[in-house]
């Protein structure tokens, strides 16, 4: 790849990079009780909540952050971050006339369309959209329409006022507290996020999404997403997620959790596009997510899918635990990493009930500067008799800069298990390049093409409009990378 | 937790070093680097990455709290008549001490003790492929090892060399062994490792370092059969100059542990490096394969192959990584590992991992486990073959395809028969 083509792919604007101007709410700098009890109160949560977040916060300053992945950064100062931010709003938004003009057309720029115009037009597909700026959830679409049918789909603060037994029921009992160094910390300081509850029997309608915004600076975003699928139920999640172009690097550690009964079916779709730092590798979203789902009981289904384009550095492992008997647990990702980007990220598939199944497609793709990859876990637990589990892990490398790594862990504890796994390495292949270029594809465009085709497997598995713009993405993310 | 650790590492060496003075052989810097290092790191239990399944200190302090072993002196004569074999330069090394009463086992092959090898083949070898830096295992051997040979082949060799390891001990014993083989520009030569078995409880480190000189083509076979109570650590460290090929082949069968560093730096242009393996464990044994691939110039290839059938008890473990460097560039490297699980007590972790900097590269990995193919074993029954042997059948086919490339007649009928006896 000829320099001038690199610098060409590396000059790349984020586009999404913009500062909203709105005014916000912050709390002062820094983390300690008073911090948590200062969130706890202004989200007028129960005593319960606040114990919760008391004791994770508790345990979180025992633990020592993690070392172990491939990936280098500057420790985030914890107690330089803003743990609370909201935009100023009235209490309670009846309708979108009531939303700062500023915040709409906030999102109207990141191309999600707050308002419901799309049901009016009689397009078929409907999104329902939770869109979370910084700490706390603006403005939650079709909710009555959900409604209807039972289905739950509100912000996690509005969710802990009007339904505390569910979200006390399950939260914490996939990812507790005690998880892990990030998962305690955002037990302790998470603001908002999305809930999502499913009631028994019923087809969820149309995609739940939710989109993710850090707009102010300094601060830090923590959120949770909790989704709750009862028996025979079904849904399809999507979640987004950007943020300002600024020099410092922002920290970013949700939770997922997502718990499947018996027979349910929860679709989990991310593109997750933050900021990635400037060229030089200044700046840019540190990305520490735990999500984790459970197939409670049997004939359960939990597929994660992801297009990884964004942040400077990710740490994220999608998880199944497939306890339920004949459950089944799906993994589908694209990484990109471009520039300075480290990603690390990978599923963990623990398989207890028997016959359960799980099938891991992951695509890395490295150009620039960059480190990708994959680390992953299958575990075929004692009298999880029959399971299977098929793996496939590829990577492609832009450049002789960059890098790209395996790591995947396999522990089998059945004799009836059955686990395959198959990596490679390679770059775009000369002769497929040679071949386009010969049918009057240009570079640029065949490169497009050959990487599309590379990542046609995951692309497939999203849902319609976001498999649209994750080409795009990639295609942008790409440009110029000419191998 | 860190002081705790320490303390195991401190009580061991307290009594280590009653049994085994320092190796003085060793450049002095190098043994206080080492000590430096086993400070530092202690001896590794499963908290070390690559130690996750193999809790070396979990086993030194159960069954080595107190070193109590003694050597015993054997007849040269007796272990000659017994395991000498007529067609190939033989040589005996006896808990670690090479035996033998012509050194010089034939004009292109020179074998020595350690403790009497050159400045010079000292200043340019020893130390400087395996590092104590990088595993504390290495460590304790470069500070501790008290025996050992220096092994050196200057021609191509016109019958195969078998190295036979046999341990004569009483009570329990820990030795660590340092080995260091050269071979020298344009030779070509056979090399088999027979480690026998014997009934007492002892562990041996051993660091074996191998450096393969320019166009060297080298077959290297380790074959480990160690009986139940010991405690085998091999550290193979190999590093290859252009234009040469290693290829190694290792068996292990019995062992309460046996782990295998196997370690490659492909060094030059052009070399080639084959890795061939197959473990066949039961009762509540241990064995951990971990191979590390560096390819550090380019035009290397490499390819390995490693099986396991896991029975009992017994934990498999297989750990392959591959590393290509920066300007490593049209590397190719495979790996491939297959394992088949045999009873549900059994447990296989596997690893295999990449890591790579260089773009013009075709590196892949492939694993899986399973059990004996169901439709293979209805075939064999079909056709009035018992379960019984259609399962024995099917693993031997399994094994063959390590087993096939074994460079030496002697070598494959002899290891065949391990085969056999473990299967049966």
């Amino acid at each position: 790849m000829s320099n001038e083509v690199i610098e060409e792919h590396i000059s790349n604007e984020y586009k999404y990079g913009f500062v909203s101007d709105i005014e916000a709410e912050n709390a002062p700098v820094g983390l300690n009780e008073n911090i948590i009890r200062f969130i706890s109160h202004k989200k007028n949560e129960p005593e319960w909540m606040l114990d919760f977040r008391l004791k994770a916060y508790k345990h979180w300053l025992t633990l020592e952050e993690p070392k172990w992945a491939h990936v280098s950064y500057a420790q985030p100062k914890f107690n330089d971050i803003i743990y609370y931010s909201a935009p100023k709003q009235k209490k309670k938004v009846n309708s979108l006339d009531e939303v700062d003009p500023e915040l709409l057309k906030t999102f109207e720029k990141l191309g999600i369309s707050l308002e419901e115009q799309k049901r009016l037009s009689g397009v078929e597909s409907k999104i329902a959209v939770d869109a979370v700026i910084d700490s706390v959830s603006v403005k939650t679409t079709f909710k009555e329409t959900l409604a209807e049918k039972g289905i739950i789909f509100c912000s996690f603060g509005e969710a802990v006022q009007e339904h505390p037994d569910l979200v006390r029921k399950f939260m914490g009992t996939v990812v507790p507290y005690t998880d892990n160094f990030y998962a305690a910390l955002n037990s302790a300081v998470f603001t908002d996020g999305s809930f999502c509850y499913i009631p028994k029997g019923v087809r969820c309608p149309m995609e739940l999404s939710t989109y993710f915004r850090i707009n102010a600076g300094g601060t830090g975003q923590f959120e949770r997403t909790l989704i709750v699928a009862d028996e025979d139920a079904y849904v399809s999640y999507l979640e987004g997620c950007t943020a300002p172009k600024r020099d410092e690097n922002q920290l970013h550690a949700a939770i997922v959790e997502i718990i499947a009964h018996k027979n349910a079916e929860v679709k989990y779709s991310t593109v997750q596009n933050w900021y990635p730092g400037d060229k030089n590798g200044n700046g840019g979203i540190f990305n520490f997510v735990t999500k984790r789902g459970i197939c409670l009981d049997s004939h359960a289904k939990i597929s994660w899918t992801q297009v990884e384009t964004g942040s400077a550095v990710t740490w994220k492992y999608p998880s199944v635990i497939l306890k339920g008997d004949n459950s089944v647990g799906e993994f589908y990702s694209v990484a990109v990493t471009n520039n300075y980007q480290q990603a690390d990220t990978g599923t963990k598939m623990i398989h207890i009930g028997k016959n359960s199944k799980s099938t891991i497609i992951s695509k890395g793709i490295s150009a620039g500067f960059s480190n990708n990859s994959y680390r992953g876990l299958v575990r075929i637990q004692k009298g999880a008799t029959g399971s299977r589990n098929f793996s496939q892990c590829d990577s492609l490398l832009m450049g002789n800069q960059c890098g790209a790594h395996t790591f995947p862990y396999i522990e089998i504890k059945d004799k009836s298990g059955v686990v395959e796994h198959e990596a490679t390495t390679s770059k775009i292949g000369e002769d497929q390049l040679f071949y386009c270029k010969q049918r009057g594809i240009d570079t640029e465009k065949a490169i497009g093409l050959i990487v599309n085709g590379y990542c046609k497997d995951v692309l497939n598995k999203l849902p319609m409009e976001f498999a649209v713009e994750a080409q795009k993405l990639l295609a942008v993310s790409l440009e110029g990378s000419v191998g | 937790m860190i002081t705790d650790k320490l303390t195991v590492t401190h009580q061991f060496l307290e009594e280590l070093a009653q049994h085994a003075g320092k190796a003085h052989f060793m450049p002095s810097d190098e043994i206080g680097q080492a000590l430096q290092c086993l400070e530092t790191q202690g001896i590794p239990n499963s908290k070390n990455e690559s130690y996750k399944y193999c809790n070396i200190e979990a086993i030194l302090r159960k069954n080595f709290k107190t070193i109590s072993g003694k050597e015993q002196v054997v007849s040269f004569s007796e272990i000659k008549k017994q395991y000498a074999v007529q067609e190939a330069y033989n040589l005996f090394i006896v808990n670690g001490h090479i035996c033998t009463d012509e050194l010089e086992v034939s004009s292109a092959i020179k074998a020595s003790p350690i403790q009497e090898i050159s400045k010079e083949i000292s200043a340019a070898h020893l130390a400087q492929y395996a590092k104590s830096n990088t595993d504390p295992m290495i460590a304790l051997n470069a500070a501790y090892a008290d025996r050992g040979f220096f092994l050196r082949i200057s021609q191509t060799l016109d019958k195969p060399l078998i190295i036979h390891h046999i341990n004569s001990l009483e009570g329990n014993l820990f030795f660590n062994t340092r080995n260091l083989f050269v071979i020298e520009k344009n030779t070509e030569a056979q090399i088999t490792e027979f480690y026998y078995s014997s009934n007492e409880n002892s562990f041996r480190n051993t660091v074996t370092e191998i450096f393969v000189d320019t166009q060297a083509h080298i077959q290297h076979v380790i074959a480990q059969n160690t009986g139940a109570h010991n405690y085998l650590f091999a550290n193979t460290q190999v590093h290859q100059e252009k234009q040469s090929t290693y290829t190694n082949h290792t068996y292990t069968f019995s062992g309460a542990l046996v782990r295998n560093n196997l370690k490659l730096d492909l060094n030059g242009e052009y070399t080639e490096s084959h890795l061939y393996g197959l473990f066949i464990t039961q009762q509540q044994q241990l064995v951990d394969n971990h191979t590390e691939v560096n390819h550090l110039k380019p035009n290397g290839q490499s390819n390995e192959l490693y099986k396991g059938v896991v029975a009992e008890k017994s934990t498999a473990v297989f750990n392959g990584r591959i590393f290509v460097e920066r300007h490593a560039q049209k590397t190719n490297a495979y790996q491939s590992s297959k394992n088949i699980l045999l009873s549900n007590d059994a447990v296989v972790n596997a690893k295999p991992e990449l890591e790579i900097y260089a773009n013009d590269v075709k590196c892949s990995h492939g694993t899986s486990t399973g059990k004996v193919d169901e439709n293979a074993l209805f075939y064999l029954k079909a056709r009035g073959i018992g379960e019984e042997n259609a399962r024995k059948l099917l693993l031997h086919a399994f094994a063959y395809e390590i087993l096939e490339k074994l460079p030496t007649p002697f070598t494959k009928e002899k290891i065949s028969t391990w085969v056999d006896e473990v299967l049966r």
